[in-house]
């Protein structure tokens, strides 16, 4: 850090705005406000709703006041843009731009704050397309859409400063990357931009600021904001246990304690891991205190926004006495602090738990409290590891994403069209950025070679035409062209997703199309906490109607199961070796005891220099199940290892399950386990062959292009009013998985696929790692003759990769025509 | 040993081949639908970068069931070229090339929807276009489900898959042929379209093409 000189004072009209809302600013925020005026970007770490947003945005507010000192510009119309405010969420914008317009009040500059995300307005974006407020505030997509205007340029020239909120959430995703460049962009644009970050604490704070600041030689400053001292993390426990492994499921049992724990205080937050969890509680919740209706509320991203907003309003107000959500509330929305914060399920990392628990008595010194609420008895257990890995100090680190070419293609097509570029300065632009720093020269040619010929020269084809050359710059000509461009930018996160409304009129939200096309008519579904009844689709909206009943299916919502964290997960072996040698810490591992040692009976808990694996008979087939407690992500690699190496030996066929404290291999004979291990099933020998391999056998990669070919702009989401000619251009990801495979394997966003999946197992879950640990352990077979407990999780998970060492034609003629109606 | 499934049909001799075909014996024919060529080239017109291949494979599949069988006529039972954009001149030309080195055998188009778009191949290639049904008792032939009295139709536009499931959890998805009472759809021939799942019901027979095998797959419960 720099030293240190005097701070600025607080110019006076915002002395007195902090003083009329009895507030002093903290000492942070006066470092913020100064290394901003002394011309320096940075990151500012800090607990939600501990004055990050003020931290960021009285910076220019001070400069403007000592500006408005000088003689009064001559022309009254507002200053051009000067603040960019990135958001991750949508819902965020709106809020956040309340949050800077009163204090800006305050100021009486003449400055106008609006938003442009997905939700704006068309007589908004109408305006903004002649000229831009003085802060706009909006996501990554939009401000990639920005780019994509020939003027951009312009647009931009009196950009002063990028705040970047929540940055720990974008960073380590294609849209952190997105972010990357677009900043690198601006930069190019405005030489003197400074960037701020604002994030929740993370491993690696120092990677979180360089990657935010670009890899140029640009100093920073980290400024630690406000924590909480102290942060308690309990559990409601079960007051009965049964010792049979299902009724370790406990559903929503817990329901009366939560009720209990709602009515201590007088707010409160429940957190849920996915957002149909989210569904059922609030149902529960509502099922159990019918007097609470009005005051119990439902938050979670795939609302609609006014709904959101009427949550958030009630959250502020105090009117609402309980809300239940996801992440979505996890991030910015400014509210006091709540009197109980319950997190339902695992909390599957320390970092998260503790922005949870932030949630609640955040003022300095306050305790922060988190209870948890098993779903699964078993989950106790990560509780007292998730508190472990707190005292530890042991949080997560946000690993930051490596030159992925789907989000360079798109980006490039999108320079293109604001304005086009000349490939060695844009080069050097992109080289600028953390993700591309290490960009190769021929994954550039290919690259452009890919935007302008649609592949490498070689194979060029004559018909293409996406970017073409114009006297040395690369620019898009075709409107066509353009229009899909602009319409697939939006799309590195979200699935295709499709509106939920009512016959009336009324709009709930957006659920996957995926989810929706599997619906009939009739069909009745919760969403957004109402009984629905599905009527059709059309129009890009799925129109429902309010059902009598109750009664229905969950949304089943395709969001990726969050894993596990790498700290958490060592945490928690941690603790299964402790009650292996008959130690019991805390109220959380005596509660879970019984099931334990049901598990010691029926087959063994392992110690520390052991590998349990169970094999079990049933109905469906042959069960392994197979325990390293290493995280989900690290067992689907494993998974597919054994399975590949099982199936080498003779020819069979697996269905794989994992979870985060083991996997499963299904097969319907009996799979020779022992031979295996002899064989080396657990030899780090290899890794590098057998990796690739075993990926290659299941059909991650394939899956894992899905969303490269959306980002690279392959295919198209719902196309609204698209004509005939748009229906001719339909294809699957799949489909383009397979051509590329087939015809053209050396493409390289098809091997990015293999790439990502491999870098995924790999690198940030380290298979190689966990298998040098197992290589050691003596592998501890067992056969029970009922599912112990640690294995029922896994029998009932009905998620499945295969890998298969059969003839396809053997395996269909024991195949039947599937009862299940197609799912996406 | 061959992956060809053959099926008595209306007192004729029909095989399904794995290449996605059917052959009728008696009348020496071979029976594809849905080549959809010239797709790859659309899009790549369209700015999308779709690699070339498709349609050399597609002929070489061709080539494989008129050798297997040794079928003196191609009847494609329409969509025959994806769209207008896609005729690309290359395709054309490997196509004509073809053409030339089966310059005996007899090829006959029902139109499609996509046919209507994409126009006519081209005279050179000495293709009988045909507005359907075609009427050749006991069959009819067609790209639509348009019944034709008294004649068993075979038919193609729906790009027919059934998803299947076995012990172990097992799941798979198979382009099909698809023999209901009256009508048989047959799948795609084109090497780069989709499918659609179909629900056949127990008076249907289905057969699914898996890898270099047809297997059919019984459907009483």
């Amino acid at each position: 850090m720099t030293a240190r000189r005097k701070p600025h004072p607080l110019p006076p009209q915002l002395r007195s705005w902090f003083e009329a809302r009895g507030w002093t600013p903290f000492e942070y925020q006066h470092r913020v406000w100064h290394a901003y005026r002394e011309g320096r970007s940075g990151l500012v770490h800090a607990a939600t709703g501990t004055g990050k947003t003020l931290a960021a945005w009285l910076g220019p507010l001070i400069e403007g006041l000592e500006k408005e000192e000088r003689p009064a510009p001559r022309r009254r119309a507002a200053p051009p843009l000067r603040v960019l405010w990135i958001t991750p969420l949508r819902a965020l914008a709106a809020d956040t731009a309340e949050a800077l317009a009163q204090p800006l009040e305050a100021t009486g500059l003449p400055w106008i704050i609006e938003t442009r995300t997905g939700d704006t307005a068309p007589a908004v974006r109408a305006r903004q397309a002649k000229r831009l407020p003085t802060a706009l505030l909006t996501t990554p997509e939009s401000l990639s859409l920005l780019l994509t205007r020939d003027d951009s340029a312009d647009l931009f020239r009196d950009l002063r400063l990028v705040v970047v909120d929540e940055w720990h959430e974008l960073m380590g995703t294609k849209r952190g990357v997105q972010v990357e460049l677009a900043l690198a962009r601006l930069r190019a644009f405005q030489r003197g931009l400074l960037t701020w970050g604002l994030s929740a604490t993370l491993g690696n704070l120092e990677e979180a600021a360089r990657t935010l600041v670009g890899s140029a030689d640009i100093p920073f400053e980290i400024v630690q904001g406000v924590e909480p001292k102290q942060v308690v993390v309990d559990a409601l426990i079960p007051p009965r246990i049964e010792i049979f492994p299902w009724a370790g499921h406990l559903g929503t049992q817990m329901l009366p304690q939560v009720v209990d724990a709602i009515e201590e205080g007088s707010s409160a937050i429940v957190f849920t891991n996915t957002r149909s969890q989210t569904e059922i509680w609030y149902q529960a919740i509502l099922g159990a205190r019918p007097d609470w209706a009005g005051t119990i509320a439902l938050h979670h991203g795939s609302l609609d926004r006014a709904n959101r907003a009427w949550v958030e309003a009630g959250l502020r107000s105090g009117a609402l006495r309980c809300v239940v959500a996801t992440s979505s509330l996890d991030l910015g929305v400014d509210f006091s602090p709540v009197d109980r914060v319950l997190q339902v399920g695992s909390p599957k990392g320390a970092a998260r738990l503790l922005q949870r628990a932030g949630r609640s008595g955040h003022r300095p010194g306050a305790v922060s409290r988190v209870t948890c609420v098993p779903t699964l008895v078993l989950e106790l257990v990560e509780v007292a590891a998730a508190r472990d890995a707190i005292e530890a100090g042991a949080i997560e680190s946000r690993l930051p994403v490596d030159r992925p070419l789907d989000v360079l293609v798109q980006h490039v097509v999108t320079v293109a069209l604001g304005g086009g570029f000349v490939p060695e300065e844009l080069l050097a632009e992109l080289r600028s950025t953390r993700a591309y720093a290490e960009l190769r020269d021929d994954e550039w040619a290919w690259v452009l070679d890919f935007v302008t010929r649609g592949g490498e020269a070689l194979q060029a084809y004559p018909e293409y035409s996406r970017v073409i050359e114009r006297d040395g710059r690369y620019v898009v000509e075709d409107r066509e062209v353009a229009r899909r461009h602009r319409m697939a930018i939006g799309t590195i996160v979200d699935d295709a997703s499709i509106t939920v409304q009512y016959l009336g009129g009324g709009r709930l939200g957006s659920v996957e199309e995926a989810f929706i096309a599997r619906l009939k008519q009739g069909d009745r579904f919760i969403f957004a906490g109402k009984p629905l009844e599905f009527v059709r689709v059309r129009d890009m909206k799925a129109w429902v109607r309010r059902a009598k009943s109750s009664k229905g299916a969950i949304p089943r919502w395709l969001g990726s199961r969050l894993p596990l964290s790498t700290e958490l997960a060592a945490a928690l072996r941690h603790r299964l070796e402790e009650a292996e040698r008959g130690i019991y810490r805390g109220p959380e591992m005596e509660a879970v005891r019984p099931i334990l040692d049901v598990q010691a009976r029926w087959s063994a808990i392992p110690a520390a220099d052991e590998l349990l694996i169970e094999s079990v008979r049933s109905r469906e087939g042959r069960h392994l199940f197979f325990f390293p407690f290493e995280g989900r992500l690290v067992h689907e690699g494993l998974a597919a290892l054994f399975a590949y190496r099982i199936a080498r030996l003779q020819p069979i066929t697996f269905t794989m399950a994992a979870n985060d404290w083991g996997f499963e291999l299904l097969s319907p004979e009996p799979a020779p386990i022992e031979e295996a291990i002899s064989a080396g099933l657990l030899d780090p020998a290899h890794l590098l062959d057998d990796i690739p391999a075993s990926l290659n056998a299941t059909e991650m990669a394939r899956r894992q292009f899905r969303e490269i070919a959306r980002v690279a702009g392959l295919v198209f989401p719902g196309y609204p009013r698209s004509g005939k000619s748009a229906r001719q251009l339909q294809a699957s990801s799949g489909l383009f998985f397979d051509v590329f495979q087939r015809y053209d394997p050396e493409n390289r966003l098809y091997s990015q696929a293999h790439r990502e999946v491999l870098e995924r197992q790999l690198e940030s879950s380290r298979i190689g790692r966990t298998l040098e640990r197992l290589i050691d352990a003596k592998p501890l077979l067992t056969q029970p003759e009922r599912t112990p407990p640690f294995a029922f999780p896994l029998l009932v998970d009905r998620t499945r990769e295969r890998v298969s060492s059969e003839a396809l034609s053997d395996r269909v003629r024991r195949m039947q025509l599937s009862l299940e109606r197609a799912a996406g | 040993m061959t992956g060809d499934l053959p099926l008595a049909l209306r007192g004729q001799s029909l095989s399904m081949l794995p290449e996605r075909a059917v052959y009728w014996t008696e009348a020496a024919t071979l029976v594809v639908a849905d080549t959809h060529w010239g797709k790859t080239a659309t899009f790549r017109a369209a700015g999308l970068p779709v690699p070339r291949g498709t349609t050399a494979e597609g002929l070489a599949r061709l080539d494989a069931a008129l050798d297997r069988t040794g079928a003196s006529r191609l009847l494609v039972l329409g969509d025959l070229l994806h769209a207008r954009e896609g005729r690309a001149p290359e395709m054309l030309r490997m196509i004509a090339d073809w053409r030339e080195r089966r310059s005996s055998l007899d090829v006959v188009l029902v139109r499609g929807n996509h046919d209507r778009h994409a126009g006519d191949p081209p005279p050179e290639l000495r293709i009988d276009c045909r507005e359907g049904p075609l009427l050749e008792p006991p069959f009819s032939f067609d790209h639509y489900q348009r019944p034709v009295e008294g004649t068993y139709l075979l038919s193609g536009h729906v790009h027919p898959s059934v998803r299947l499931a076995g012990r172990g959890r097992q799941r798979a998805r198979l382009p099909c042929f698809w023999f209901r009472p009256h009508v048989a759809i047959l799948p795609a021939f084109g090497g780069f379209t989709g499918s659609a799942d179909v629900s056949p019901t127990p008076a249907d027979r289905l057969f699914v093409v898996a890898d270099r095998m047809v297997v059919e797959i019984g459907l009483q419960s």
